[in-house]
Parts: structure tokens; C-alpha cells; sequence
């Protein structure tokens, strides 16, 4: 009677739990402050000069999406992080290839599944922000959605409300979404949001 | 009339559609794609009708383009020049107006359940778009005469997808109906719907081997990727032949 009702429980606690993933680290950003920090900023400094994008598209970390991205033309390759055509393929378009390779093993060590850089604008002048989307351990159920932990790096302090919500300008209380998502603060200029899409 | 609508940023948009008319950029996680397309087309085939059309929607608050009729709802024109965070859509307030004009217009059955626009409905299926609105806004908007093969849920009949799209790249326009989900992967899952979720125009297609480089128009520029024949085959839900 004891094992049935066990299993019954067992049972129901599953089902209630199909449809929560649970991120075991509920402090991402501050165990890994520094690797993370470094991404952005390496990432800043690459991308003004050829504007690209990287995602790693397989859970182990070895397959690279990269979209090289000029005025006329976006170019979207995969690779094998260790092929040999990434390398030729960055070179071919002047990238710089020891930067990114340095930045795509950062990515791999912290989890970090996609990095981009975003226009906005603020009184009609263009503004960018960096996004990056981590993908974290995490306790899944049977039909539960994937769960990443994307983080917003703006260039200057933003404004957020009591609960820490982002919000559209200081004069505004209007709650800010990026891709259809509140965003948390973590700093004046660092903000988070946990996404079932890593993009 | 558009209370969102500054007239610099309106006349500037407009200035640039005339200058780049592929500029047209439907905004980031917005479901305007097929918008984003179809403009593209009347751009090709008439872009002063766009341009007087859009003067007269900005001046009356109704006009016509190719005879059908445009007289948006309240909720839209509020909303026209307040899209926020879609990228260089948040300046282009023409383009604003004329992506929510279509949407408010046009409705299909993936819209059945959300008819009347709502704050942040651009991102809905209120503004989405299955193929046989696709075909008819084409249609009518254009004055052409379209042929498509393929549906929203199940796959053309189309044996060799390269052969039948390269014969008819050179003397038309071709559209694709892709699920983009497959080629742009959001998530790490391995099991996705089989569902078509965007919108593009083709403009090359070459085969080297067993990989095919697409090159497309879509978001306001060109995308160049390579896709084995395989891939291409899964993720093409229609193909759209327009006369040139």
C-alpha cells in the first residue's frame, strides 16, 4: 500500500514538475563574472572592425554558427571548431583569427552559447548594447522547455523600476522587453532575463 | 491622425525607400517577414505607387494601392512610431505604418483568434502570415500572377528542390516559405516542429557538390549560406513563383 502510494506521489510530483527546468546556479553572473566580463569586452573590441556573431549550436560546445555581417551581405557558416575551413574562412574575409578563436574557446569554458551586439535608440540615436546567452545546468523534466540565461552588457547606466525591472528611460515607469523579454538588474549596465531561447 | 508619427523620421523613411528600396527592414521578433517580402516586390514593380500611397495614408488616414483600399483601425495608427527595441525599425516610421496597415488589412486563418490589434501584437499571431494570405497579398497588392506549390504543414512535391529552383530563378521571382528554426536554431533541442516560420525572397542558388549556397533577401539585406541538399529539401514549405 505504502510502495503504491510512494508511487503515486512520485508520479504526481513529476507530472506538477513537467513543465519547470530549474537552473541549479541561481548566481551565473557572479561565479563567473570574470570569464564573462572578458567576453564582452574582447567581444567589443573585435566587432566594431568586421561586425560578426558566434553560436554554438550543438550542446557540447563544437559546432560554431558565424554570421560576418557587412552593409551588403551577411554570410552564415558552420563549422567544426576544429576545422581547418573556419580559420581559412575568417582569414578569407579579413577577420581577425587568433581574436575570435581566443573568443570561441572563452565561450566553450564558460557555457557561453551565443554572442551579438544590438542597435537602439534613445531619443532616435542609434545605441548598442551587447547580448550574451549562457547556458547553464540545469535540472530538466520530461516536455520541459530548455532554460538559458541571456545577459544584456549596455554601454551606459540604465534605469530600472523597485523590482529591479528594466525600464524604457528614466522618465518612463514603461518596462523595457528585449525580444519580448523583461530584463533583471544585475548592475547600472548589466542585466538578465532566463529564456527558453538561447536567440 | 498618426499621433507616433514624427514627420521627419516618416519623410526620411520615405526618402530611403525610393533611394534603397531593399532596405525594407521588418524588425527584430516581430512577425512582419511576409510583409518584409512582399515589399520587397512592390518595390520591384512600382515603388512611386508606394510612395503616393503612403503620402496619401500619412495625410488621410485612408488611401488605395492598386485599387484595394487601406482605412486602418484607431489601435494602429496609435501604435504606428512607437515600436520599440526592433532595430533600425524603431526610427523608420513609415515603415512602422505600412507593416501595420497590411497586418490590420490582410488576415488569414493563423490570424482567426487575434483579429484586433493589441500593444505588442507585432510580435503575435496577429500579425502573422500563412501562405495562401502570402499568395493573395502578392497577388493583389502586385497585379501578378503568382503560382505556388507547397502548404503550411506539408512539404511541395518537388523531387530535385535545386533543379526545380534554379529553372526558375532567371525568369521570376522566386519566395520561399522556410521553417528557419532548422537553419537558424534557437534552442539545443533535437526534436523541433516541422513548421514553416519565415518569408524570403531568393536570389541565387548554386550547387558545389552535395552543398547548395542560398543567397536570399530577407531583414532589409542579403544572407549568403550553404545547406546541404538534404536541408534544403526539409526546411522549404513553399515555393512562390512571381511573374517578373
Amino acid at each position: 500500500m505504502t510502495g503504491h502510494r510512494s508511487l503515486i506521489f512520485i508520479s504526481c510530483s513529476l507530472l506538477a514538475a513537467s513543465c519547470s527546468t530549474k537552473i541549479i546556479s541561481t548566481n551565473i553572473y557572479q561565479e563567473h563574472k570574470e570569464d564573462l566580463d572578458n567576453i564582452e569586452r574582447r567581444y567589443e573590441k573585435l566587432n566594431p572592425a568586421n561586425h560578426f556573431s558566434l553560436a554554438f549550436t550543438d550542446e557540447k560546445f563544437n559546432i560554431v554558427s558565424v554570421e560576418m555581417i557587412t552593409d551588403t551581405l551577411t554570410r552564415i557558416y558552420e563549422f567544426n571548431v576544429n576545422e581547418q575551413r573556419l580559420a581559412d574562412t575568417l582569414l578569407t574575409y579579413n577577420y581577425d583569427t587568433a581574436g575570435i578563436y581566443y573568443l570561441i574557446r572563452k565561450m566553450q569554458q564558460t557555457k557561453v552559447t551565443w554572442i551579438n551586439s544590438f542597435d537602439y535608440y534613445v531619443n532616435d540615436q542609434p545605441q548598442q548594447l551587447i547580448i550574451l546567452s549562457i547556458k547553464p545546468v540545469t535540472v530538466r523534466y520530461i516536455f520541459s522547455p530548455p532554460k538559458y540565461v541571456a545577459l544584456a552588457y549596455f554601454r551606459t547606466a540604465q534605469s530600472f523600476d523597485a523590482k529591479g525591472r528594466l525600464l524604457d528611460s528614466r522618465r518612463t515607469k514603461e518596462v523595457r522587453k528585449i525580444k519580448g523579454q523583461v530584463f533583471y538588474k544585475i548592475t547600472d549596465r548589466i542585466c538578465y532575463t532566463i529564456t527558453d531561447k538561447y536567440r | 491622425m498618426w499621433p507616433n508619427v514624427k514627420p521627419r523620421l516618416f519623410y526620411d523613411n520615405l526618402k530611403l525607400n525610393l533611394e534603397d528600396p531593399k532596405s525594407f527592414y521588418p524588425g527584430r521578433s516581430t512577425n512582419f517577414c511576409a510583409y518584409g517580402a512582399l515589399s520587397y516586390l512592390v518595390m520591384e514593380r512600382d515603388p512611386l505607387a508606394y510612395v503616393k500611397f503612403m503620402n496619401e495614408l500619412y495625410d488621410k488616414g485612408e488611401a488605395s494601392f492598386n485599387n484595394k483600399h487601406f482605412k486602418p483601425s484607431k489601435a494602429v495608427m496609435d501604435a504606428a512610431g512607437s515600436l520599440k527595441f526592433k532595430g533600425v525599425l524603431d526610427i523608420r516610421h513609415a515603415e512602422q505604418m505600412w507593416f501595420l496597415a497590411l497586418a490590420d488589412k490582410y488576415k488569414g486563418y493563423l490570424n482567426f483568434f487575434d483579429k484586433k490589434f493589441d500593444e505588442g501584437d507585432e510580435n503575435t499571431f496577429w500579425a502573422a502570415t500563412n501562405l495562401a494570405k502570402f499568395d493573395r497579398m502578392v497577388s493583389k497588392l502586385c497585379g501578378v500572377h503568382v503560382e505556388a506549390v507547397g502548404s503550411d504543414l506539408i512539404k511541395p512535391w518537388v523531387k530535385d528542390t535545386y533543379r526545380y529552383l534554379s529553372k526558375r530563378i532567371d525568369s521570376n521571382i522566386v519566395s520561399l516559405y522556410i521553417n528557419n528554426r532548422i537553419i537558424h536554431k534557437k534552442n539545443h533541442d533535437k526534436i523541433k516542429f516541422s513548421i514553416p516560420t519565415h518569408f524570403i525572397i531568393l536570389r541565387q542558388i548554386r550547387k558545389e557538390g552535395n552543398m547548395i549556397t542560398l543567397r536570399y533577401w530577407d531583414y532589409g539585406g542579403e544572407t549568403e549560406m550553404q545547406v546541404s541538399s538534404r536541408t534544403l529539401k526539409k526546411i522549404i514549405f513553399g515555393i512562390i513563383t512571381i511573374d517578373k
